[in-house]
């Protein structure tokens, strides 16, 4: 081996045997470095402790033997072989070297390491934290120190102890995983699950992991939020409300952006309905009349408000299902936001109507007016009518094939391309008990007679309308939990 | 300590409907469930497919009303960490944040006010403005989750979702919701996952056909 080579660098050949826990291998490494650098107290110290590690106690004594003249005043002259003495077990002489080790290298942070160790074989913790103590001052770079020093007390099963002293670790050296891990044990055998937790959760995301506190001060802003959120700003009735109609009007939006022709199609799809019956009952049967269109369409159009409402609603309540098993909304918001969008989409439809009308040559005026309690009376009938199918169909299934040839029929009885009029006299009283018969009679007393539609008639209809509205908005409260249960059976 | 909420001896059974072919059968999902839930803490539930995890989630909820037994819950308020919850695929990121957080409970003007928050979070740049469909599977999962996590509910309960989007998200979203296990708030939370369980939970118990198996402290 070249003399000249630095020794530092030399020993770092022994010392990887040494950091590899292979002290048999370091011990022969130190011989080797012993006879290269005979006098450099390391081989000397270092041979002894590997030795002493590798439990080769007669080999440790002849070097101590020698380097004990060589280097009398070395720290580890003292403290190796109060180490041997240990092993031997003979206490007073390890005591004896122990206690002159701390008089004379108290600066050495071996020295109270192994007064440490003297003080934890007599199992005497408070002594042997004492020296890990001071041991640490002397050398407060060292991170294993500390670690054994909160270990004592696990040891001792002092868990509180032992989370501050893991706590101190964590504070010095955060890199450290111990720290995290250990001091998760100490809090959880010392019952303080949510430390424990928290430390789990350090150790898997890292130490710059954010703690509750510092978590809640940056969501400061959130928090106004977060307690309007425990504390609803507005009444369950009103979020449904809101609700209702957010989600009817995002479902228009939704619909439009679907087609090329978007809102175009809100009055085309009439006007294409209104084409097919003019070619069929007007010129094919011929069974129209002077200004058939007008009968048509003052037929066609509030018909087709009540129809989409009601076909789109019936099965809305399974067609909801994911949606109330997952966040609980009331069932009744499905059928809603089904007649909020047919209704919405009516607006420009009437216009269109009015428009018509008056193109042929029955010009506006405040007669128009009367439409209005013809539509409430349309919109509370409608109502009924949607909430009434789409809560019954939960239950009754089979219906759900019922509700096309429903329509259907409920719009031949209605006189919708046809004048009730022309049908026999003795059966007008009971034509007009269906509803949207009277509403079509009512309409075109408004807009082709321009004449008053029958009040009264509207009057007491709309009361029973309003009366069934109440009566399934109750019925809907009341099955509110039956209806997740009942689309998923 | 008093629980948040408490199930005393909690049944739910559903019916299988017959036809003019087959008579209606009942399937019992749970049975007699004793469980509490106290505040701050995190309750692992772990069972196989078709134990009872997702019908006692929605009993706790309030989703579900139990057939036998009641759910004693004194005003806190329940939810289910819904993900894509009412999703419209041809409405935008933006749109559907405000759709989805309303159905979630909040108001409009809530959730408006925290868009900004949620477009940060989900992270999915110009696409927020972009029609859904547009979207990735795993974009999707980072809007519904940056969504559903804007709710704070006393009690969430989570029915395996911590494993949405990518890698990066993944850690993102896990992370989030261990901040709010940590921040003192109480879960229930289903999974598979045992490692995450240890992990997350104080307590954790095992349904098996409806029952509780075993209740464990972690």
């Amino acid at each position: 081996m070249n003399e000249d080579l630095d020794p530092e660098v030399a020993f770092e050949w022994p010392r990887d045997a040494m950091r590899d826990g292979d002290w048999s291998v370091a011990g022969v490494r130190w011989r080797v470095m012993r006879k290269v650098y005979p006098d450099h107290p390391a081989p000397w110290f270092q041979g002894i402790a590997s030795h002493l590690r590798a439990g080769e106690l007669d080999q440790a004594q002849g070097l101590i033997d020698i380097a004990k003249d060589k280097y009398p005043n070395h720290p580890s002259a003292l403290i190796l072989p109060a180490e041997l003495a240990i092993k031997h077990k003979q206490w007073p002489i390890a005591q004896g070297l122990v206690s002159q080790a701390q008089e004379l290298h108290a600066a050495n942070p071996q020295t109270w390491i192994i007064s440490a160790d003297l003080a934890e074989l007599r199992e005497d913790f408070e002594e042997a934290s004492a020296c890990l103590c001071k041991a640490i001052e002397c050398a407060p770079d060292r991170p294993n120190l500390l670690k054994r020093y909160a270990e004592l007390a696990m040891d001792a099963e002092k868990y509180e102890e032992a989370q501050r002293r893991w706590g101190i670790l964590r504070d010095r050296f955060p890199e450290v995983q111990a720290g995290y891990q250990r001091g998760a044990q100490a809090a959880s055998l010392d019952g303080d699950n949510a430390l424990s937790k928290d430390l789990l959760l350090k150790l898997k995301y890292g130490p710059e992991y954010i703690s509750p506190d510092e978590h809640i001060e940056t969501n400061q802003a959130n928090q106004a939020d977060q307690a309007v959120h425990a504390k609803p700003s507005q009444s369950p009735l009103m979020m449904l409300f809101g609700l209702i109609w957010t989600k009817a009007m995002f479902n228009l939006h939704s619909e439009v952006r679907r087609n090329y022709l978007s809102f175009g199609w809100w009055v085309i799809e009439p006007l294409m309905y209104m084409a097919v019956y003019q070619l069929v009952f007007g010129l094919l049967l011929n069974r129209g009349g002077e200004n058939y269109s007008v009968l048509l369409m003052t037929g066609l159009i509030p018909w087709m408000w009540t129809l989409k409402a009601i076909s789109a609603s019936s099965g809305s309540i399974f067609g909801g299902q994911s949606l109330m098993l997952q966040v609980g909304v009331h069932p009744i918001m499905f059928p809603m936001v089904m007649l909020v969008q047919a209704t919405v989409k009516q607006i420009p439809v009437f216009i269109l109507l009015m428009g018509f009308v008056w193109f042929n040559g029955i010009g506006p005026g405040s007669h128009w007016l009367m439409l209005l309690p013809i539509m409430l009376v349309q919109l509370l009938f409608t109502t009924a009518a949607s909430l009434a199918v789409a809560g019954i169909m939960p239950f009754v299934r089979d219906l759900l094939n019922l509700v096309p040839t429903g329509l259907t029929l409920l719009m031949f009885l209605s006189g919708i391309f046809y004048d009730y009029r022309t049908i026999d006299e003795k059966w007008h009283s009971l034509f007009l008990l269906n509803p949207v018969a009277f509403l079509i009679k009512c309409y075109r007393e408004v807009l082709v007679d321009q004449a008053a539609p029958d009040f009264s008639g509207l009057a007491w209809r709309g009361v029973l309308c309003a009366i069934a509205c109440g009566l399934l908005v109750v019925m809907y409260h009341r099955l509110r939990y039956v209806y997740p249960r009942a689309v998923m059976e | 300590m008093e629980p948040v909420v408490s199930l005393v001896d909690v049944g739910v059974r559903y019916k299988r409907k017959g036809s003019i072919f087959r008579r209606s059968s009942y399937y019992q999902a749970l049975e007699s469930v004793n469980l509490e839930i106290f505040p701050g803490e995190t309750l692992g539930v772990l069972g196989r497919n078709g134990a009872g995890k997702s019908t006692l989630l929605r009993v706790l909820a309030g989703i579900l009303h139990p057939d036998q037994g009641e759910v004693i819950n004194n005003g806190h308020s329940v939810s289910l960490l819904a993900l894509q919850a009412g999703f419209d695929p041809v409405l935008n990121g933006h749109e559907n944040a405000i759709l989805s957080g309303m159905l979630q409970g909040l108001t409009r003007k809530e959730v408006t006010s925290r868009v900004d928050e949620i477009r940060e979070y989900a992270d999915i740049g110009e696409f927020f403005n972009e029609p859904v469909r547009t979207y990735s599977t795993g974009m999707r999962a980072r809007l519904g989750f940056a969504i559903a996590t804007i709710t704070r509910p006393d009690v969430l309960l989570i029915d395996e979702v911590l494993g949405v989007g990518d890698q990066e998200f993944r850690e993102k979203s896990e992370q989030t919701l261990t901040t709010r296990i940590k921040s003192g708030q109480s879960v229930v939370l289903v999974t598979h996952s045992q490692a995450q369980t240890r992990h997350l939970c104080d307590r954790l118990v095992e349904l098996e056909h409806g029952l509780v198996h075993a209740v464990e402290r972690v």
